[in-house]
């Protein structure tokens, strides 16, 4: 399996430590005693000041009783979170994102992939389709999703009275204003703009699989579809875990998209964790911040389950 | 596979606590002598030309030019971020010394406002129209000095009305019946619109409940939310005018300046608005008339009166440059500029006075008369705050879900909110 990802993992291979033996080590004795640490120290600083100082703070304010003006007026203990536990819309804010991050990451890679195979063929045109599939990517996520929230006007949206026209509805509808329709034309949304980054990436592992693979299988005498299975989507398997993985991860945290079509409303029924996160905010940042904690804990929980596979992966391969 | 990791659980997690990270740097202290107070305020413009950017730092030039040793760094924020911001701002030690916004009462109950006495001079203090400086108090302190105000008039579209061939309506039952008239002529897309989205849940709810005799809170300032009246009131609003569709399908998500609009555009037929429709109106080409808000049995005795708020923070310490500072924007030539410019109206009387007699705010006049027996939010309430946070959220799902569960979740809500700043 030439593909796999073989290398070894940063810091173990020939970096800075293996200069200990040289003979430049006496005359630099000072900052050789320090090892790698001058060359990751800013890395490492930059990590604890934009990712472990804020997690700490986070969680601080999780169990901070701070008043809506915005006042700390002491500690609140677990009370905050027995207050998330209880908001009533709670369970179905995590069914929701559950839903929503199951759904729109398996129907974008499923499309990725039908896509990137299609990309991988020569046909004419295959330059300017290219490009254009960049354009959701390109294009601000939240000025997407404001697009697309004019676009659903009930009065003055042009997809409603393309729809209207083409008779496929009876009179224009407000999508956005009922959960039942809003939540599947956010999907689409959120399809729409994880497309191009899930595509090229597939694209790209699929150009690293050598011909002489498929050649071989010809000989072999595989057909189209045993090539597929047999050669293709297992040599496409680590591009397609990357893919899935980003693609899981910023879903879950998807908040532009959410936010400017349906601001989570009616109340937090089109809500996610995080865009219910932020609703809490406007009225207690103690429980917004501990609802944050649960999204962390569950961002870390993926992140685990993503290295357990991806060893998985390494083994068997 | 290590760095892998690094950056998609570094970009998780800086992507989660984005949204709750404050920081900023501490404005104000005194260098060179001079001392420097932070203004921040709402903006009440719809488009560049007007923000109100430009009549603050109008504002503050002019003052600074007067008292050269005080600088005033103006930060004029949108209506939907100002709440946020200013939490943002209070908790992270950067706090304004000066904010003019929507509410108070909060602040109060933290203790970080000065009292109206202690920052503004009795001339400018007894110039305030006395209902808002009595809304402006919690338990008989005033700390909030009301800015600016306005009242809610029921709008209608004469030539929708006309062509239904209705009379203005008086009562609930008027309200339906001329509503189902103009849907049957197709007189007009939306017949009544009732926006209870985020934007201003709390400002429709109240006025329905006012017809019913309902309201946030008792007498004693005890919430009432899930009260008989209210219940009834949004049973009827479901009943009679959301489910035989003579409104917008989805009341709990359209917002006010979305009704507004339409009604500008002609698409709807009637509307509770306060004065800044009437200019919306007129540039949309409509044919409007205001009218008393109809009640369930009649036009409404009160209607709802709204005011924003200046306050004054100790925080900075800067008792004497705020006084000079409030004094100076309170004189007659800024506030009936600010009232002008928006069509908002006067909270002191100087500019009332000049504002009804200078013959040219006819359009004003209606709201003139009802602005003395307007009733107001409980704006007392140091737990309003979070209270009217609770209903603009989720105050507009009781036309579509069941109103007393709805109400009653709120009422919830309230009273604990209530209890925890010891009301």
């Amino acid at each position: 399996m030439p593909v796999t990802v073989k290398e070894p993992a940063a810091g173990t291979g020939p970096g800075p430590g293996g200069r200990k033996t040289g003979p430049q080590r006496r005359r630099r004795g000072g900052i050789a005693r320090l090892g790698p640490l001058p060359w990751i120290g800013p890395a490492v600083l930059l990590i604890v000041v934009v990712v472990l100082w804020p997690i700490y703070e986070l969680i601080r304010t999780s169990f901070l009783n701070v008043s809506i003006s915005g006042f700390v007026r002491g500690s609140a203990g677990t009370e905050k979170y027995r207050q998330l536990f209880d908001e009533s819309g709670f369970g179905s804010v995590l069914t929701m994102t559950v839903v929503w991050t199951v759904a729109v990451v398996g129907v974008t890679m499923l499309v990725s992939l039908g896509l990137a195979q299609l990309f991988n063929k020569p046909f004419p045109g295959r330059t300017v389709t290219r490009w254009a599939l960049i354009a959701p990517w390109a294009a601000s996520v939240l000025m997407t999703a404001i697009g697309f929230r004019w676009m659903l006007d009930q009065t003055a949206g042009v997809l409603n009275t393309l729809m209207t026209d083409l008779g496929l509805i009876d009179g224009p509808k407000d999508w956005l204003g009922d959960p039942a329709t809003a939540w599947p034309w956010m999907m689409f949304v959120a399809v729409f703009v994880s497309l191009p980054f899930t595509t090229y990436t597939l694209l790209a592992g699929l150009q690293t699989i050598p011909h002489e693979v498929y050649e071989a299988a010809r000989i072999d005498g595989a057909g189209a579809r045993q090539t597929y299975w047999r050669v293709t989507v297992p040599l496409l398997r680590p591009a397609f875990l990357v893919g899935f993985v980003i693609n899981l991860i910023n879903v879950f945290n998807s908040f532009p998209i959410i936010w400017g079509m349906t601001q989570g409303g009616p109340g937090s029924d089109t809500a996610t964790t995080t865009v219910f996160m932020y609703q809490l905010k406007s009225t207690d940042i103690g429980e917004s911040a501990a609802m944050s904690v649960v999204n962390f804990a569950m961002v870390v929980v993926l992140v685990l389950i993503f290295l357990k596979v991806s060893r998985w992966n390494k083994e068997d391969a | 596979m290590r760095t892998v990791r690094l950056i998609s659980a570094g970009a998780a997690a800086s992507a989660l606590v984005l949204g709750l990270a404050a920081c900023g740097d501490d404005g104000g202290g005194s260098e060179d002598g001079t001392t420097t107070i932070k203004l921040v305020a709402a903006d009440y413009g719809d488009k560049a030309s007007n923000a109100s950017k430009v009549y603050w730092d109008d504002v503050v030039k002019r003052f600074e030019a007067k008292n050269e040793d005080i600088k005033v760094d103006v930060q004029v924020i949108n209506w939907n971020d100002i709440d946020t911001k200013v939490k943002t701002m209070i908790q992270g030690g950067n706090v304004p010394d000066i904010l003019q916004t929507g509410g108070y009462a909060d602040k109060v109950a933290d203790d970080l406002l000065y009292e109206a006495d202690e920052v503004l001079s009795p001339k400018t203090k007894s110039n305030l129209i006395e209902s808002f400086a009595k809304a402006g108090e919690v338990d008989g302190t005033q700390y909030g000095i009301p800015f600016v105000s306005s009242a809610r008039l029921m709008f209608y579209n004469k030539e929708v009305l006309d062509k239904a061939g209705v009379d203005v309506p008086q009562t609930w039952d008027d309200v339906a019946a001329a509503a189902q008239k103009i849907k049957d002529e197709k007189a007009a897309e939306i017949p009544y619109a009732l926006p209870l989205g985020p934007e201003e849940a709390q400002g429709e709810s109240m006025i329905w409940e006012l017809g019913n005799g309902g309201g946030y809170t008792d007498a004693e300032g005890n919430y009432t939310i899930d009260s008989e009246q209210n219940v009834e009131t949004f049973e009827w609003l479901r009943e009679n005018l959301v489910d035989p569709g003579l409104t917008y399908d989805n009341p709990a998500t359209t917002d006010r300046k979305t009704a507004f609009a339409d009604f500008a555009a002609g698409k709807v037929g009637m509307l509770n608005g306060h004065p800044t429709l009437i200019q919306m109106a007129k540039d949309g080409g409509v044919d409007y008339e205001v009218a008393p808000i109809p009640g369930k049995d009649g036009p409404l005795d009160s209607t709802l009166g709204v005011a924003d708020w200046m306050m004054a923070f100790k925080d900075g310490g800067k008792q004497e440059e705020i006084k000079k500072f409030l004094d100076f924007a309170y004189a007659k030539e800024n506030t009936l500029k600010f009232d002008e410019m928006y069509n908002l109206m006067p909270v002191t009387t100087d500019t009332l006075e000049e504002m009804q007699s200078n013959g040219k705010h006819k359009d004003l006049e209606p709201f003139f008369e009802v602005l003395p027996s307007a009733e107001f939010y409980p704006l007392g309430n140091t737990s309003w705050d979070v209270v009217s946070a609770e209903i603009k959220k989720s105050g507009g799902k009781a036309v579509s879900d069941d109103p007393g569960d709805v109400l009653g979740e709120l009422q919830q809500k309230a009273e604990d909110t209530a209890a925890d700043m010891g009301e």
